[in-house]
Formats: C-alpha cells, structure tokens, sequence
C-alpha cells in the first residue's frame, strides 16, 4: 500500500516551553486509511493534526505527505492535499450563504467559474445538503453546519481529510449525519484522520491510534484497542458499553470471556450461556 | 422551590412576518428538591422552555409559579430580579462567558453584582470553586489559560457562587471528553445532595438521564408529550422509537437481547448494574 503520511522522530514544543507537548513521535498512514486519534484532553493529538497541516513546525524529525518532506518550500503544495474540519461549527463560515460558503477556497485558488459550479454542486450533493445551498450558514443545524464546513474541503479535492473533534459539538442526530458522510468519504478513497472522544466513531476506523502525554501509547485494530475496557477512560475514550457490562456481571460473580467482544458478541454470548444453562 | 407552568404559550416575533410559536399549551409541574431531565430533539422547544424558568422568556399566554412568585405576559421586569438570583442558568458551552482577569474574580463577580461586598464575594467564590474540584493554584490565573474542562467548571462556580435554589444545566457536558463529562456530572450530583439543589438538566445523553434524573419531561415540536420517572419513560423501547428517542444504552442492550434469546426483563433496567442484576438471576434460576 501507497504511504501518504510519514512521521519519523517527530518532537515539538512550542519556543516559550521547555515540556515537550509530543516526543517521539514514529507513524505511518496509508492512502485511503481510516485512522482514529484518540487521547485524552491534552494528550497532543490536536498538536500532531496542525503539525500534519504545516501549521506548526517541528523541532525535531521529519513530516513526509505523498513522499514529499515537509518544509517552507514544500507546505503550499502539501498544504492543498489536506483539508480539516474543526470542533466548532459556528466559528468556520465566511459567506452569505451554503453555496458562497463552499465556494470560498475555490475562489482563492482562481479556479474559473464554470468548473467551480460543478466543484461545489458535486461536494454539497456529497453531504446531502444541495438542496440548502441558498440558505445562510447561521440558520443551519450544527450537524447541518459541519456537513456544509466538509462540503468546504472536499470541494478543494483534497487527499487526506482532518477532523479535530468535529462532532463533539453536535447532537447524536447530527452526529450520525456527520459519521455517515465520513464513512462514505472513507469509501470513496479518501485519507482520514478523525480525532475524537466518540465510541462509535473510533470503532469505525481501520487503526485506532492512541497518544498519551506526547507519545503514541498503542497504534493497533479498535477491537484492539478496546480490550483495554475500563482503561480506556485515562485514554479520552468512553468504554464500550459490552465492556462496562462485562464489568457489572463480573462484580456478580459471573465468568465472562476475556478477549474484547463487540455487543453483537455480547448478545451471543449470554444466548447461548442461558440455552446452556 | 417547585415550578408549575400552566398552559404556557410562548410565540417569537410575534406580529411580525417572521412570527413563530415554540411553546404550544404546555402544563407542567417540576418538584422541589427534584433532578428533573428535560429531553427531546433540536428544535423541540427545550431551550424556550429553560428560558421562561427565571424569567429572561415571559410567556405569550398562561402562567408561570416559581416557588411564589407568579409570572404572566405582563408581570414587569423588575419584578424579576430576585428570581435571577434563585434560579441559575448554566447555557450550552457557558466558558464562552468568562471575562475576567482572574479565575476567583470571574466567579465573585455574581454575586457582587447582586450586591455582596468584595470580600463576601471573594470568599464565596473561594468555597464555590472548591465545590466545582477546581484546585487553589488556579484561582488567580487567567480563566483563559486553563482547560476546556476547568474553563467550564469556572463558568459553573460563578452560577453556583449567586447560591441559587434551582440550578438549570443545558447539556453541560457536551464538547467534554469522557472523563471529564463524568467529573462534572458527578459535581452536580454532589451538589443536589450536599446543598439540597433543585436540578433541571437539559440533555441528549440518556444515560445520564437513566443514571441521574428522578423526573423527566419530553418535548416534542414544542408540546409535552409525556413526563415521568425514568423507568416509566423508558419502559417503552418502541414508543421511543416512534419518537425518534435514543434509549439507555442499558435499555437498548436489553431490548436487542429481549428480541433474540430466552431472557424476559420484568422491569426494563436503565443502567448495566441492572442490566446485570437481571442476567444474573435469570441465568441462576435455569442453573
């Protein structure tokens, strides 16, 4: 598989700093992986996504996007493969209306108008909200915002797509929305990589990787990752819901099995232990 | 300090083109000393409702009793203020607020504004900040270099620092991460039994609704459309569904195991110790 993100021996801490807010940092992401960030408030993960942009520069180590290195010559370029979503929904709109909106970053670039037409009716039928194209951003929903925030970038055509904690902020309905639409991206071949606190979301990646203070903990499958059960709360992720009732029965004196299991798996399990019994 | 709205509407702009109603005919009666959830989608009149409990909404027709206090379309606002001071509103996202230069300046400056001299205030900022887990080293920071969480917490101290009676919370934990939305949930619970608050918790987090409410209220398009204990609201997985409600994760595990296997939940538990009460017995009795 084709690399698209290299980190080697990646270190930052900002100059007025003396604690390194990530050291060591070694990851690789293939093209058209899904990878979950996960960590806790502070953990770094939002440093890691603007060192990935050229937002930020490294102290020490090396960022390669598509196989190029990351430097003052090179960030332009790279910069134009990547977009990002951010947490807030409301601090992320510049036009008048849904359609401006999308077509701002076109517009910097001087993309013709013709081709922008298409560019933008194509990322807004992306995300369901075409049909809103001529109403204003303010009014939207915040599931209904975000959608419109990754129209914004999937009309630049990137490769990989960033979202910071972009459905934190919403309800579980626009949260699903927002989710739906990344699993479809994901399908359709792009990069991405959501950092986020959401069960649900993480476990629809394809590698879950978890940074602790500054430092890649575990980069391995969710099913993975979860077997951590009730640890997961120190890593900035909620426990599973077939882990915490593992838990319950346990405390009961009750023998579950040891290894992860998906609620699916849960169910299953206790089927077929009260057929037994 | 209970609550009674009676045959509330509430209409935005209204005579206008842009008129619109939000509050459709609601009665309802929230108990003293209750943790009462209001849920219900986006849109579905939750915020409108918070609004009318001190007063900052009036409604377009009905009444409102808060404890005495009557409110009706035409009571002046002056006759409010003392209602700000018993009931304390902590809205969505409340870090968006502070201002001050200091942590203990930004809590204390409520309840000075109510009246209180510097050092009473200062000093009931202290205890408030201390209520809220918020540790001494940070009080005279900048509530601006602290954390998402601890910025909260702050916005939280200064509601409880007016010591009000009724403290109303609309999804006070939303954008937090795991651990925190567990740290501040468990602040509130605290409170209701160390201070004897009335809560009103406005929520999309049904867990916390199973784990926490002893009351709930649902809002639908700005109609009630029911109100009862948890287990009463819960109790119907298809109803819920119907209204396109989320359930206890606890309550959707048992619904999904309910209509796959041989176990038969008498009482649909909301929480996984419940949950695995239940499992336990029914396990026990065939073995």
């Amino acid at each position: 598989m084709e690399k698209i993100i290299e980190i080697a021996d990646l270190t930052f801490h900002y100059p007025q700093q003396d604690s390194e807010l990530l050291r060591q940092v070694n990851l690789t992401i293939h093209k058209g992986e899904w990878v979950a960030l996960i960590g806790h408030n502070g953990s770094g993960k939002s440093t890691l996504a603007r060192l990935i942009d050229g937002l930020l520069v490294p102290t020490t180590g090396t960022l390669k996007i598509g196989g190029t290195i990351l430097s003052d010559a090179s960030v332009w370029q790279i910069r134009k493969k990547i977009g990002m979503v951010f947490q807030n929904p409301d601090n992320q709109f510049v036009g008048a209306n849904v359609e401006e909106d999308v077509a701002f970053g076109l517009e910097n670039l001087a993309i013709p108008r013709a081709q922008m037409q298409v560019r933008v009716k194509e990322a807004l039928q992306r995300v369901n909200m075409w049909e809103f194209r001529e109403h204003e951003p303010a009014r939207l929903s915040g599931g209904q915002k975000q959608r419109v925030a990754l129209a914004g970038v999937i009309a630049m055509r990137p490769e990989i797509i960033i979202l910071d904690e972009a459905t934190s902020m919403l309800d579980p309905e626009g949260r699903k929305d927002v989710i739906k639409i990344i699993q479809e991206l994901s399908q359709a071949g792009f990069t991405i990589i959501s950092i986020t606190h959401d069960i649900n979301e993480a476990s629809l990646a394809q590698r879950v990787v978890v940074l602790n203070d500054g430092q890649i903990l575990q980069a391995a499958t969710p099913q993975t990752v979860f077997a951590r059960g009730e640890k997961l709360l120190a890593v900035g992720l909620d426990v599973p819901f077939s882990e915490k009732l593992k838990v319950a029965l346990s405390r009961q004196g009750l023998h579950v099995p040891a290894g992860y299991l998906t609620e699916e798996g849960m169910i299953d399990w206790l089927c077929q232990s009260i057929s037994k019994t | 300090m209970s609550i009674h709205f009676k045959n509330v509407n509430y209409i935005y702009q209204q005579a206008t083109p842009f008129e619109q109603q939000a509050l459709f005919d609601i009665s309802l009666t929230i108990p003293s000393g209750s943790y009462t959830a209001i849920i219900g989608h986006t849109g579905s009149g939750k915020s409108t409702l918070l609004q009318h409990l001190n007063g900052l909404l009036k409604p377009t027709s009905g009444q409102i009793t808060i404890e005495k206090q009557i409110i009706t379309p035409t009571t002046k606002n002056k006759a409010l203020s003392s209602l700000r001071k018993q009931v304390g509103i902590v809205f969505q996202f409340p870090e968006a607020q502070l201002f001050e230069e200091t942590v203990l300046k930004d809590i204390a400056f409520g309840p000075k504004n109510f009246g209180s001299s510097e050092q009473e205030a200062t000093q009931l900022a202290r205890q408030m900040a201390h209520l809220v887990n918020l540790p001494e080293e940070l009080l005279e920071k900048s509530p601006f270099e602290l954390s998402g969480g601890q910025m909260r917490r702050v916005a939280i101290a200064g509601i409880l620092a007016m010591e009000p009676q009724v403290l109303v919370l609309d999804e006070p934990t939303a954008g937090l991460d795991p651990r925190g939305r567990a740290e501040i949930m468990e602040i509130f619970q605290a409170l209701r039994i160390k201070q004897h608050l009335t809560i009103i918790l406005v929520t999309h987090q049904m867990d916390d609704v199973a784990r926490y409410a002893n009351h709930v209220i649902v809002l639908e398009k700005g109609r009630l459309l029911a109100s009862g204990t948890p287990t009463e609201i819960f109790s119907d997985p298809d109803w819920l569904r119907t209204h396109h409600l989320a359930l206890p994760q606890a309550t959707r595990f048992a619904s999904a195991l309910q209509k796959k296997s041989g176990f038969e939940f008498s009482k649909m538990p909301l929480t996984e110790e419940e949950l695995a009460n239940q499992l336990v017995q029914q396990l026990g009795k065939r073995g």
